[in-house]
């Protein structure tokens, strides 16, 4: 199919309209603006048992608006580049967000940053927007092939492809102008292998910024069957898991979710300021507690969004921060926040780069990029053989934690029971279910491979989604008690 | 440039002379505020205003989709053009059949528009600091929410003989209420119309409820009666009737799935969609292929009698459109449990040893088909023995499996309450719910905390 990107004029002229908006609200008594111009191009393909139920495409051209006025905060958003709609939007929105300062406890502030003009891409060398619908399709009807002649009970076939890519343009009042272009590869399948009570699934997504290049070495095919021949093999084999006190040993996709669940959202600085305290919820962590040990000398978790190709990449974030490695955890310990402007300020310091939108409908708030404890010195079956009675839980699929991050829940897709240092049969659903302190506490000794997993990160009101990475590499957790 | 309602008539027009079988294009404006509250003080006041025009083609059986925003016939065209390419590359859907035939006569909804949304603007602020005020008043020490309010105009027009426009408006208000970090209650309050819109009785009892859930004990594990608050059964209603979906089964994310005719829940469970009820949050004339709004009886007296469809899995089924199409699969769009005949003291009254859940999020399945799930109690949950309220509790989780609840409901409330927000997207209209038997975990813990005394 024709190359179908944004034409290059449009965009030009759109920041014009960015441009125009951030200056607009300034004249009209705005102390601080921001815009953010996005042309979105997206195509799906939706296949459901072998039949395409969707295919479409988007174009998307948007322009969302924060701004400051009398020390309280407002945003607006249009989805047209129309200069005299933009203006109407501006003035109906300072005289609203005027009249609710009277309502403002605190006057709200941003940190004082340096402002930046830059641009950046994400290489492609194979353009999404270039890539055949057909040879998409051809790709997902044969993997959906191969599921259906496979000859293993598969009941439910659900695959999904997404290729984006998003080109923003942000400019705020102090003077910074951040451009960039990143594309989106989002693959997502559904399995049922049985039926009923005897049923088994696996959902599993794989999110990165890259080009169609980037599929050669995904491997998706053969993943997809490995994950169907093995639930077929626990429906028939998988044994109870252990009771009593035991080890276990989670994989990486085990270790990536505990961490974005329990040791990257309850450091996100907004929650503990309680502005996401109605739906996203609070946090178990305060600032005193930065400093104090929650967890072992061997887990140190931090949040890079800087990994190239990563689902979370970028190198500014939605207010023009440089973009850094933020340590979470050091050692154990509680070391550090996320932060963007407005929670920066509140503990006088600057803001680490973490303020991210889905897209030009949101406002920028505090989220994770790529998440992950960093490796320690381990083999996997170093870990394993350490272990005389335990579980090694490879994959997930159910999990929930409470909106404090204390309690939370992970129960084993593909696990295995580990006697005597080896792993021997299938383990049934194992569940892990426990308090945060006590997670990172019981953790003895960790993997040298890290791996990675993609999710959709939601927060915010309205709920926002935005792709990351979560992982790390497989830990061991000592003497546990797995839940029912 | 084109007005909105000419680029939808050329769309059509322009598909239809190229050949397209079936075409579906619909426009939708929406004009939105939400005003964020956090901790007794406003965060943000944000508007959105957005014009959409969607547009679903099927053409030999293959089915495209796009989304039109600009105005001129240049870049429709070109869009078109590529939708036209698009549907030649990719192969046809089997299951695709076609589009509802029209015309049809669509029925006025009541008590789903109201002009004083639409001009409420800043009296939204005013409305704020009254129920930040209120909840005060009321023992509490903090609030954090939002309102949000506006109006979406629509109009469909179809290759099938449908022209129909909609429109409505809705209020929302979220509402978080704490009297201490542990101790807090949500309230949630949405109508269609102001005379609809009564957050103050829900505010005054979310923050006397508040005031009696602090100092929370940890809770135990085990089996009990619980009575769900509305807003705590809209989540699982939800997941109920998303299950009831055709396209759930067929995909394999439904407990519901190859158990039509079967008695699925208890005999006091009786589910409806209703997109015509008067007031309900997602009332609509019309689905997204243009059949009337209908009600739906999905699940009676605990029998699973249909599932929700659209003209195409209707066909599958050899059944009947249930007017739910979404542009792609049948969605749910007014959930409505029917309500019993019991107070809330009256459901209390049934409970020995028991718990009140007043919310619950993060709800999750490790096997959609088999019904396995659990899902985290938020917000105030207390224990109950011989129908009185004993403590309020903590750190609990309900790992159950869905079918499993269904049949345990004993008893049903008789005042419905409108459930919307992010735990239930498909609003709900529900009353209390009292089911026995619900398995509750908690995490394992090393070093064991104070418990509940039994």
């Amino acid at each position: 199919m024709a190359k179908i990107p944004t034409p290059a004029q449009e965009f030009e002229a759109s920041k014009d309209l960015a441009d125009f908006a951030v200056r607009h609200a300034i004249k009209l008594g705005a102390t601080y603006a921001e815009a953010r111009m996005d042309h979105y191009w997206g195509e799906a393909f939706a296949l459901e048992n072998g039949d395409f139920i969707l295919s479409a495409f988007d174009n998307i051209v948007g322009v969302g608006l924060r701004l400051l006025v009398d020390n309280s905060l407002g945003f607006v958003t249009l989805n047209a580049t129309d200069r005299y709609a933009m203006k109407k939007l501006i003035a109906n929105a300072i005289r609203s967000v005027r009249y609710s300062a009277r309502l403002v406890r605190e006057p709200l502030q941003l940190s004082k940053e340096k402002s930046y003009t830059k641009s950046y891409f994400v290489p492609q060398k194979q353009r999404l927007d270039e890539i055949s619908p057909a040879d998409i399709t051809n790709y997902m009807k044969d993997i959906d092939s191969e599921l259906v002649n496979s000859k293993l009970d598969v009941t439910g076939r659900m695959l999904d492809v997404i290729h984006s890519i998003t080109r923003r343009y942000f400019y705020d009042s102090d003077g910074s102008r951040i451009e960039f272009e990143k594309p989106l590869i989002d693959f997502n399948y559904f399995i049922t292998i049985g039926k009923g009570a005897d049923s088994a699934q696996r959902y599993s997504q794989t999110s990165l910024s890259a080009g169609g290049e980037a599929y050669a070495s995904l491997d998706l095919k053969n993943k997809i069957l490995a994950d169907a021949k093995i639930l077929s093999e626990i429906i028939k084999k998988g044994v109870k898991p252990p009771k009593g006190i035991i080890d276990v040993v989670i994989a990486p996709e085990v270790t990536g979710i505990a961490v974005h669940e329990s040791g990257g959202h309850p450091y996100e600085a907004d929650r503990i300021f309680g502005r996401e305290g109605a739906q996203a919820g609070e946090s178990f962590i305060t600032k005193e507690m930065i400093g104090k040990k929650i967890g072992s000398d061997v887990v140190t978790i931090v949040d890079d969004p800087t990994i190239p190709n990563s689902a979370g990449f970028f190198l500014f974030d939605d207010e023009g921060v440089p973009a850094q490695r933020k340590v979470l955890m050091k050692n154990g310990v509680i070391s550090g926040l996320l932060h963007n402007r407005e929670t920066a300020r509140v503990m006088n310091l600057h803001s680490n780069g973490s303020a991210r939108v889905e897209d030009f409908n949101y406002e920028p708030i505090v989220r994770m990029s790529n998440t992950f404890m960093l490796p320690g010195k381990h083999t996997e079956n170093e870990l394993i053989s350490g272990v005389k009675k335990g579980v090694f839980i490879k994959s997930f699929m159910e999990w929930n934690i409470d909106d404090l991050r204390i309690n939370q829940k992970y129960v084993g897709n593909e696990a295995y029971l580990i006697e005597n240092g080896r792993l021997t049969k299938l383990v049934k659903n194992p569940v892990l279910e426990m308090n945060t302190v006590d997670f990172y506490s019981s953790i003895d000794a960790i993997g040298k491979r890290v791996e990675f997993s993609s999710g959709t990160c939601g927060k915010g009101e309205p709920m926002q989604g935005v792709p990351v990475w979560m992982g790390g590499p497989a830990a061991r957790l000592r003497k546990i008690r797995l839940g029912k | 440039m084109l007005t909105i309602k000419q680029t939808q008539d050329y769309v059509l027009k322009k598909l239809l002379l190229m050949g397209a079988d079936d075409v579906v294009v619909g426009s939708q404006l929406d004009n939105y505020t939400q005003i964020k509250f956090v901790n007794n003080a406003i965060a943000a006041t944000k508007h959105w205003s957005s014009v959409g025009i969607s547009v679903f083609m099927a053409e030999k059986k293959r089915i495209v989709g796009t989304s039109i925003s600009g105005a001129s016939k240049t870049l429709i065209d070109k869009s078109l053009k590529r939708l036209w390419t698009l549907a030649h590359l990719v192969p046809p859907s089997e299951d695709y059949y076609r589009i509802a035939r029209g015309p049809f006569k669509y029925k006025e909804l009541k008590k789903t528009f109201d002009k004083r949304i639409m001009n409420l603007g800043n009296k939204g602020v005013d409305m704020i600091e009254s129920f930040m005020n209120l909840a005060i008043e009321n023992g509490a020490s903090r609030s954090s929410g939002a309102l949000y309010f506006g109006d979406t105009h629509s109009r469909i027009i179809t290759s099938n003989n449908v022209d129909a426009r909609d429109k409505g408006t809705l209020i929302n208000l979220s509402d978080r209420i704490f009297a201490s970090k542990d101790a807090s209650v949500h309230k949630v309050c949405a109508a269609r119309t102001l005379a609809d819109f009564n957050p103050k009785k829900r505010i005054i009892e979310g923050a006397q409820i508040a005031k009696l859930a602090q100092n929370p004990l940890a809770g135990k594990s085990g089996k009990f009666d619980v009575i769900f608050d509305p807003l705590a059964f809209g989540s699982i209603a939800d997941e109920v009737m998303l299950s009831a979906c055709a396209s759930a089964a067929e995909g394999g994310y439904s407990f519901l799935k190859d158990k039509l005719g079967e008695e699925i829940a208890s005999n006091k469970v009786t589910f409806y969609d209703d997109e015509t009820f008067p007031g309900g949050l997602n009332s609509r004339k019309f689905d997204q292929e243009g059949s009337p709004a209908d009600k739906t009886l999905v699940i009676d007296k605990g029998v699973l009698k249909t599932y929700l469809h659209n003209t195409s899995t209707a066909w599958k089924y050899t059944a009947e459109t249930t007017g739910n199409a979404g542009l792609v699969a049948p969605e749910p769009t007014n959930i409505i449990l029917a309500p019993g005949k019991h107070t809330l003291d009256g459901l209390a009254a049934k409970v020995k040893r028991g718990l009140y859940i007043s919310n619950l999020w993060y709800t999750r399945f490790s096997n959609y088909e088999s019904g396995e799930f659990s899902t985290i109690p938020r917000d105030a949950i207390f224990y109950i023995e011989n129908g009185k309220i004993k403590h309020p509790i903590k750190q609990i989780r309900i790992s159950d499996n869905m079918l499993r609840i269904l049949k345990n409901i004993v008893a049903i409330g008789k005042d419905s309450q409108n459930i919307i927000g992010w735990e239930v997207e498909v609003p709900v209209r529900t009353p209390h719910v009292l089911i026995k038997d619900v398995n509750i975990t908690r995490s394992v813990q090393k070093a064991m905390p104070k418990t509940a005394p039994d």
